[in-house]
């Protein structure tokens, strides 16, 4: 499990190996070869000193197991009783109503021997200490970091009141946040790295195996840049805040407004004031009014919107970051904006931050458990559902698709049925009744079945007169003739559809019979459609 | 051995959550932040409540001591980063301070990784449990009286340990893409635990596991190392880990079984080379839960943390027979698995330096060798009356403990010198001092050169313990030694 180049530099002869001969342990390499290589591999040594000592059987009969302890404390064991969905509503309240995670919540399920219902009402007694970092801790630890990197030893001197282990913790919670990775960071960095000529050392990281943590981290980095997430809403202050700041004090409508720029500070907030050729934001109005001279600048400087030429290297912020006024407002000082800052205050922003935080974080959440509803259902449906579409297993099957024969039968069906397309539907076995009808219209000129239909009627007439059916029978094959786009397929199939046809006038006279006489010939609507 | 199918299991899970906190050191690979990593996603999926959740207790300096030799204990236990400087000596003799350095809170970290595996051994001992998980063990580099390779203490070890108390025979898998030295070593010499190693070999650390190291006097043919070179894929793996498994399985016939899931196998590992996805990794411990025998899951290498937790994740989720999504649930470390955010990863497109017949060869060989153990079924057994008297004496006893076929041990007996294979031959050379196996030598009755072994060992090693292993030629009964 080591990085076996290092330990042998390290170690001298204790690990040294040369190449072995055998190196890439090929097992057939002649047993003669390796009595004359000096074979340096490690060994696995025998003595006492390197072996363990097997413990002896226990007897069957001697053994005791119920005596021995676990060892191990049980904080935890899975229950049937309560349905899934009942756990997890139990758990996102814990979480998001108490504080609680996951395991916590469980652990306070546990102790109520799996009753939900006292859990639940517990839950509010047990409330977890909420996190012991208080802002100033993380700033520290920020400032700790980039000045020691991970020698959690000397980032311990500026937080002693944090345990190496509460550090170790925080920075692996901490690195891939949104605070770490920000835009903000990325661009400094970049920026760092290419002032003090460092850019070199980085992209040299993957030739060096095993290479030093720091890299590994840039590398990390990096590819949270690649992966181009916009995490979090609040380091991009101008696009995340925004909605959330809810600063309906402000008015107007905050696509206009975020257009504007104060022409003294720069930055951009949803109103200007106009006063002495200038156009200024809240703050400084105020401080113009009071003062009578232009704010003197200090943060994020320079008459600049977002194109302006004459930034200043040093203030300009990284691509893609502007600061809003409004939300600055909003931040510090809660819904007043009016108000003076006061340090009171501050923790309205923060508590507003956490808010979105959380809001945030069981937005993802649900997003994740989104995708994985989605790809059971996908998964669901590529099982059963091509069951479902695969074409022709029983002949009887429902199938939407036309072949010739069921064609053939169609035309020969209307010539008997006429429109009374459930008929059809029902002689044909494959075809819903609206797949006729569809056919009816879709075929209507190719095969002529307007021709067919009229056929159709006579042959009602016919039956009614009393009339034979032979002659019927010869006109369908007439007219079959006249309309084929396909003539050789009709014709082959010729002497089948006259038995079909007269079979099916056969059957249909007791359906005549049977069914009420009074329905008249209806007029055939198409006759003034000729036949083609 | 039956198969059995894809089947529920009452899986035992053992966790502390304060082994996440500890850390090696700037810039070393070894984190154990991995299994806190590993831990939340299987509180996300939802698969922790369906396992039993222990908290292990920090494992005694008594514990350890079952196998680790006490002034190491002592060693470990005394040492602190403020006071390394007075602890020069012994560092040098652990092997402490490089690849293992000095970190805050060492002892505590070793004591619960150990602990975890032990609770977890006598779990499977009370049978309360048919698959018990440690992933906070796995440390299958940690000698007897030796630091080695990011291990200290060897969990694994004592976990064996605990159960060979109620087992006759355990089977040790490991599949970490370092040779499991460790655990082979422990146990190189006994016949109890067969210790299967599957590991990148080659200029490669540790160095050891040769397929021709198969072990030693009783223990021989009871170490079974499978070297392999860069780059295998899922399908190399399994080609050649079912049917060695299940020919160890069918010969060996244990009651237990340890699986080591080094994740450092898997593709794109910080210090691995070889290319498995974490389907092809699980499919591992899948294929061995279908023995259905008391089973324990420990952790091991694993240096790209994110494919380390979802592995792990996957192979819990194996362990309970219960499907995951691809898509990851939200958890507290979700920033670490972007960009995709999904359970499975692919393999990357490097070459597969395995060729099918390479392993092929491997595959034949370790057959020869495991047609040698006396449990093969209708298999004849070549082999002689092997080494010297104290070796005769401990195959006797082994027939007073156990029982296994006799027959094959008067096999043993009667069987002549020539039927002897080259790899046995090749075995025993690849363990010990090269000068011993100049061509003339080998030409000699094998009984006289392992005689000659024996002085060596005697020279260089413990008197004592061959002292002993002499005179326990008169009565064998008193070999077994006293539990510590």
């Amino acid at each position: 499990m080591v990085l076996a180049e290092r330990s042998t530099d390290v170690r001298n002869g204790k690990r040294s190996r040369g190449p072995s001969p055998n190196g890439h342990g090929s097992p057939d390499s002649s047993s003669e070869d390796e009595n004359v290589v000096p074979f340096a591999a490690e060994k696995i040594r025998v003595g006492r000193d390197y072996q363990a000592v097997c413990p002896e059987l226990e007897p069957v009969e001697q053994r005791r197991p119920e005596m021995i302890s676990d060892r191990a404390l049980l904080v935890w064991s899975p229950t049937s009783d309560i349905s899934d969905i009942k756990l997890d509503e139990y758990i996102t309240t814990a979480k998001e109503k108490y504080g609680y995670n996951g395991e916590q919540a469980l652990g306070m399920l546990f102790w109520h021997k799996h009753d939900l219902t006292r859990a639940s009402m517990d839950l509010a007694n047990f409330t977890p200490f909420p996190d012991e970092w208080t802002v100033e801790d993380k700033v520290l630890f920020e400032q700790a970091f980039q000045f020691h990197g991970k020698s959690f030893h000397r980032i311990r001197q500026m937080l002693p009141d944090k345990s190496i282990a509460s550090l170790v913790k925080y920075y692996y919670s901490w690195k891939k946040t949104r605070a770490r990775t920000s835009l903000m960071d990325v661009v400094g960095e970049n920026r760092n790295a290419t002032s003090s000529g460092t850019g070199k050392r980085e992209s040299g990281a993957g030739s060096e195996p095993g290479g030093s943590d720091k890299e590994s981290d840039n590398d990390e980095k990096k590819w949270t840049i690649h992966r181009g997430i916009v995490r979090g809403g609040r380091p991009l202050a101008g696009g995340g805040a925004r909605p959330a700041a809810a600063h309906t004090a402000q008015g107007e409508g905050g696509g206009e407004g975020a257009c504007k720029s104060c022409t003294v500070c720069g930055i951009l907030c949803s109103q200007t004031t106009a006063h002495n050729s200038h156009k200024l934001c809240q703050a400084c109005l105020v401080h113009a009014r009071r003062t009578g001279t232009m704010r003197p600048l200090c943060g994020p400087s320079g008459r600049r919107g977002p194109g302006s030429k004459q930034q200043r290297y040093k203030h300009r912020l990284p691509r893609g970051i502007y600061i809003n006024h409004d939300d600055l407002v909003a931040m510090a000082t809660g819904p007043q904006p009016g108000d003076p800052p006061q340090p009171g205050l501050v923790n309205q922003g923060e508590a507003m931050l956490k808010a979105m935080d959380r809001e945030i974080i069981s937005l993802k959440r649900q997003v994740q458990q989104n995708k994985q509803q989605l790809s059971a259902m996908k998964r669901k449906v590529g099982d059963a559902g091509v069951e479902e579409l695969r074409p022709g297993e029983p002949p009887a099957k429902i199938n939407s698709r036309w072949s010739n024969e069921e064609l053939l039968m169609a035309v020969t069906a209307v010539r008997k049925y006429g429109r009374d397309f459930q008929a059809i539907a029902e002689t044909l076995g494959t075809k819903t009744e609206a797949h006729v009808r569809t056919f009816f219209v879709s075929y209507r000129r190719r095969y002529n079945l307007d021709a067919v239909l009229r056929e159709h009627e006579q042959d009602r007439a016919h039956i009614l007169q009393g009339t034979t059916s032979t002659e019927s029978a010869d006109n369908t094959t007439d007219s079959s003739n006249s309309n084929s786009g396909a003539a050789s397929q009709q014709t082959s199939t010729k002497d089948e559809k006259t038995e079909v046809d007269s079979e099916g006038v056969a059957l249909g006279a007791p359906a005549e019979r049977g069914g009420p006489p009074t329905t008249p010939p209806p007029p055939p609507l198409h006759k003034h459609k000729p036949a083609k | 051995m039956a198969m059995q199918p894809h089947s529920k299991k009452r899986v035992c899970y053992y966790y502390d959550s304060d082994i996440g906190n500890y850390y090696y050191g700037q810039g070393h690979p070894m984190k154990p932040h991995r299994i806190r990593m590993t831990h939340n996603l299987l509180l996300n999926y939802g698969l922790y409540r369906k396992m039993e959740i222990y908290r292990p207790h920090k494992a005694t300096a008594d514990e350890m001591t079952k196998f680790h030799s006490d002034d190491y204990i002592r060693f470990l236990r005394s040492i602190r980063p403020d006071n390394m400087s007075e602890y020069n000596k012994q560092m040098q003799r652990f092997n402490v301070g490089e690849d293992c350095p000095v970190f805050d809170g060492l002892y505590e970290f070793c004591q619960l990784s150990a602990g975890g595996s032990v609770a977890a051994a006598v779990k499977l001992n009370k049978q309360a449990s048919e698959i018990c998980i440690n992933w906070g063990g796995g440390l299958h580099h940690a000698k007897k009286s030796e630091a080695s390779g990011f291990c200290y203490v060897n969990d694994i070890v004592l976990g064996i340990l605990e159960l060979l108390k109620y087992h006759q025979r355990v089977l040790y898998i490991d599949i970490d893409v370092h040779h499991g030295d460790g655990v082979e070593e422990a146990f190189y010499t006994t016949d109890r635990v067969m210790t299967v190693s599957f590991h990148k070999y080659g200029e490669y650390f540790p160095g050891t596991g040769d397929l021709r190291d198969i072990g030693a006097g009783k223990g021989k043919y009871y170490a079974v190392n499978i070297p392999l070179r860069d780059g295998m894929d899922d399908e190399s793996y399994e080609s050649i880990f079912v049917p060695i498994i299940s020919k160890v399985m069918e010969t060996f016939q244990p009651s237990a079984v340890v699986l080591q899931c080094g994740a450092d196998s898997l593709t794109g590992d910080r210090l691995g080379c070889f290319n498995l996805t974490v389907r092809g990794h699980g499919r591992c411990v899948e294929l061995v839960k279908r023995f259905g025998l008391p089973f324990l899951l420990v952790g091991g290498g694993g240096y790209t943390i994110r494919n380390v937790s979802r592995c792990w994740t996957y192979e819990t989720s194996v362990a309970l027979g219960v499907e995951i999504a691809n898509e990851l649930p939200y958890n507290d470390y979700f920033e670490y698995f972007g960009p995709d955010f999904k359970l499975h990863i692919s393999p990357s497109n490097m070459s597969n330096q395995n060729t099918p017949e390479y392993l092929e060869k491997i595959k034949n060989r370790l057959f020869e060798n495991l047609r040698m153990l006396p449990h093969a079924p209708g298999v004849q057994v070549q082999a002689i009356p092997e080494d010297a008297v104290n070796d005769e004496s401990e195959d006797e006893d082994k027939i007073d403990k156990d029982e296994r076929l006799p027959q094959s041990e008067k096999d043993k007996r009667i069987t002549g010198d020539g039927e002897l294979s080259d790899s046995e031959d090749e075995g025993e050379g690849g363990r010990r001092d090269n000068r011993s196996y100049r061509a003339p030598q080998r030409k000699r009755p094998r009984l006289d050169k392992d005689g000659s072994q024996i002085k060596d060992e005697i020279k260089t090693e413990d008197i004592k313990d061959d002292v002993k292993n002499v005179s326990s030629v008169e009565e064998p009964k008193k070999e077994v030694p006293p539990n510590p």
